[in-house]
């Protein structure tokens, strides 16, 4: 304590007269040292010192009266405080974290939300509307009853939006994006398959014949930049191949399809469906192609038009073969036809460019079996 | 001026009381006309040892004892801040600054007004405030509100040591009046790094001690201490709340406040002082009328009670607790 006062010196004495102090202002003292001597109405009182300390100030001097608990000195360097009744008790404490760090003004990121008043949060949460997904026509694009309850509404007569995830929503932005940019041109045509052997590898020989094609037309197999307008041929055809799956499309990619054996090309065919389907495919087997096949054919479906992605500017599409009628010698035969589609980006390739590839691919499929 | 990432280069661990006599020393070195004047201020060094050693260094014109009687150490301070000097007068106590309110809100606030601009009062009060420290009545005493709502007088309010030492040179450099209140009961809490070489902060913004964003706790002077406390108990339920220093409650930074609480949707406001009338009211209604499209919950205030402060006994149950805060603050969770 800050103040040592007079003690009780026993006896029922309350008042004692200072005869004589034995340490000065600014003395160091130890617990029991001699401090000063007082005289009580019975004997002279020699008091210690209640602690180690140094000595500060001094309230009373030699012949002074003082009662019991009043203060007689004060020692110094602690954390002094003045009378300690009226300051009261200020804490100290070591702290583990001896940081202060502050920022002057707020801390945000921006902010993206429109904003709905409480009653209109309260109608939304009672209606099961998701707030999220609205866009609000109020005063600063927050949103108003009604949006909440068009949203409401149409909920309930329609049933619930809910927003894409996953390769759904992957596939959503990439097609959007596609449309944005490309300017497609679809070529159909179709081509006899008779005399093909009766298990041929339909993908194996469109893959062929799209290898044909590039080599009669290497410019269908590029990447074109729509910003700068630049072109880039390449020479090695790295296929995607479109594949459907419960999870949704997917286009894995078969490298360097044009100088693999056609063993090689079935077996990588075989891993890559297999890794789609299992969801184990890792993402850069899905970049970088430099032309598609969509064997829809495998499905239904005769001709399309299929999406040509940015920055590779064609795609073949392949339908289900049908039987048609043929004419040879002027006998009917029972044909068995190939319908192919091709669509072009055409920023980048010219119909020519595109009719010749399709020719080149044609008179592949064409060919007698190997 | 600090941003998040940096450390003061030259940083002297202080705790806040120390801050203030630092500072007294700083202004009083850098500018002849700052003087001090207070009960017990001078020969004493002030009954915390604010002021300890100044009267040594700047001698007895400029460290000054008055006597017992706050409206004369007001209105002394208004005449000498009207002529020229800029006087840093301490009331012991708040409890004992209500004798001085004629001085300071009818004149020190409106000087400048009533002539124009021709005489401004650069005045600065400084006195320690609030509870949780055992004293008797009078000494716990915590009505910030009162002031600020008087045009022309800055109410600020320090939580660190750092802020009290960049705050009092500021209000000290201000040309009109402040009332700096220290909350006493961190007067000797913790010792933190304080650069002593710093700019003064300013005199008009909140401070943004702890980033987050799911709900913002909003709160100055001493329950600064309980409300970090909170929000560390918050952290560790996977709440992560923003902590923002009011810091000068006049005039307001409602721009930081209701960014803050755009960006969380919840607010909690805490203070020891009582509810009805507190200045958590002000600031409620403030991010009513200008965040509500944001808000999530209804905005809480955590505070006294409307009694006087309580003696030592009951103290604990008056001041708003760290137990208080999180609950307040999970409440807000559950809408």
């Amino acid at each position: 304590m800050p103040y040592f006062t007079l003690p009780d010196l026993g006896e029922g004495l309350q008042e004692a007269e200072i005869v004589e102090w034995h340490v000065n202002e600014g003395d160091s003292v130890k617990v029991d040292d001699l401090l000063l001597s007082v005289e009580t109405a019975k004997a002279i009182v020699d008091i210690p010192s209640p602690r180690d300390g140094i000595i500060g100030s001094l309230f009373v001097r030699n012949g002074d009266l003082i009662h019991t608990g009043e203060p007689l000195l004060a020692f110094a360097g602690d954390e002094g405080t003045g009378s300690q009744t009226v300051v009261g008790n200020l804490e100290s404490q070591d702290d583990s974290d001896n940081q202060d760090h502050f920022v002057i003004g707020a801390v945000t990121e921006g902010h993206h939300f429109g904003g709905a008043t409480p009653a209109i949060r309260a109608l939304a949460q009672h209606l099961g509307v998701n707030l999220e997904q609205l866009r609000g026509s109020g005063p600063n694009g927050s949103i108003t009853f009604e949006d909440v309850q068009q949203n409401a509404n149409l909920k309930h007569s329609h049933g619930d939006s809910t927003p894409l995830k996953g390769v759904a929503r992957s596939m959503a932005k990439t097609m959007a994006s596609a449309g944005q940019q490309v300017v497609p041109v679809s070529l159909f045509d179709q081509t006899s398959i008779r005399h093909w052997a009766a298990h041929t590898d339909i993908t194996l020989r469109l893959i062929q014949a799209i290898v044909a094609g590039c080599q009669a037309e290497p410019a269908l197999n590029a990447w074109f930049d729509g910003n700068t307008l630049s072109m880039r041929v390449v020479e090695k055809i790295d296929l995607g191949i479109a594949v459907d799956t419960p999870d949704g499309l997917f286009v894995p990619v078969l490298r360097d399809v044009g100088n693999r054996k056609p063993d090689d090309l079935r077996e990588g065919l075989d891993r890559l469906r297999h890794d789609v389907r299992n969801r184990k495919i890792p993402a850069k087997e899905l970049q970088g192609a430099t032309l598609t096949l969509s064997n829809f054919g495998t499905l239904g479906g005769r001709f399309a038009t299929p999406v040509v992605v940015p920055p590779q500017v064609a795609i073949v599409g392949a339908g289900k073969r049908f039987i048609q009628p043929g004419i040879n010698n002027g006998a009917l035969f029972e044909d068995v036809q190939l319908p192919l589609s091709l669509t072009f980006d055409h920023r980048a390739l010219n119909g020519g460019q595109a009719a010749r590839f399709l020719a080149a691919l044609l008179a592949d499929l064409s060919a007698p079996p190997m | 001026m600090h941003n998040a990432q940096q450390r003061p280069q030259h940083a002297l661990p202080l705790n806040l009381v120390e801050a203030i006599n630092r500072a007294l020393f700083q202004a009083m070195s850098d500018d002849h006309r700052v003087v001090l004047l207070g009960e017990d201020i001078a020969t004493n060094g002030g009954v915390f040892r604010a002021t300890e050693g100044l009267k040594a260094h700047f001698g007895f014109r400029r460290v000054m004892d008055t006597p017992l009687a706050e409206n004369l150490i007001a209105g002394l301070s208004v005449g000498m801040a009207s002529q020229g000097l800029k006087p840093v007068a301490e009331i012991q106590f708040m409890g004992f600054i209500y004798a001085a309110l004629e001085q300071l809100i009818s004149h020190a606030a409106r000087l400048r007004h009533r002539t124009r601009g021709r005489l401004s009062c650069p005045l600065v009060i400084r006195a320690p405030f609030g509870g949780g420290i055992h004293a008797p009545e009078h000494h716990s005493e915590s009505t910030e509100a009162l002031f600020a709502h008087v045009p022309g007088l800055r109410v600020v309010i320090p939580s660190s040591p750092a802020r009290a030492y960049g705050l009092l040179r500021a209000a000290i450099s201000c040309p009109d009046p402040v009332l700096f209140l220290e909350p006493k009961r961190l007067y000797r809490l913790q010792r933190l790094p304080v650069d002593l070489d710093d700019v003064p902060l300013p005199l008009d913004r909140c401070f943004t001690l702890r980033p987050g964003e799911d709900i913002t706790l909003v709160s100055w002077g001493a329950m600064i201490h309980e409300t970090l406390a909170a929000a560390d108990h918050l952290a560790q339920a996977g709440i992560k709340a923003e902590v923002i220093d009011v810091a000068t409650l006049n005039p307001l930074d409602r721009d930081t406040l209701v960014a803050s609480v755009s960006k969380t949707g919840r607010a909690v406001i805490v203070h020891e002082a009582p509810f009805t009338g507190g200045f958590g009211a002000e600031i409620a209604a403030t991010l009513a009328s200008d965040a509500l499209m944001q808000l999530r919950a209804p905005v809480t205030r955590v505070t006294g009670y409307d009694t006087p402060m309580p003696y030592f006994a009951m103290e604990r149950e008056y001041m708003p607790s760290v137990e208080r805060i999180v609950e307040a603050a999970k409440q807000q969770m559950e809408y």
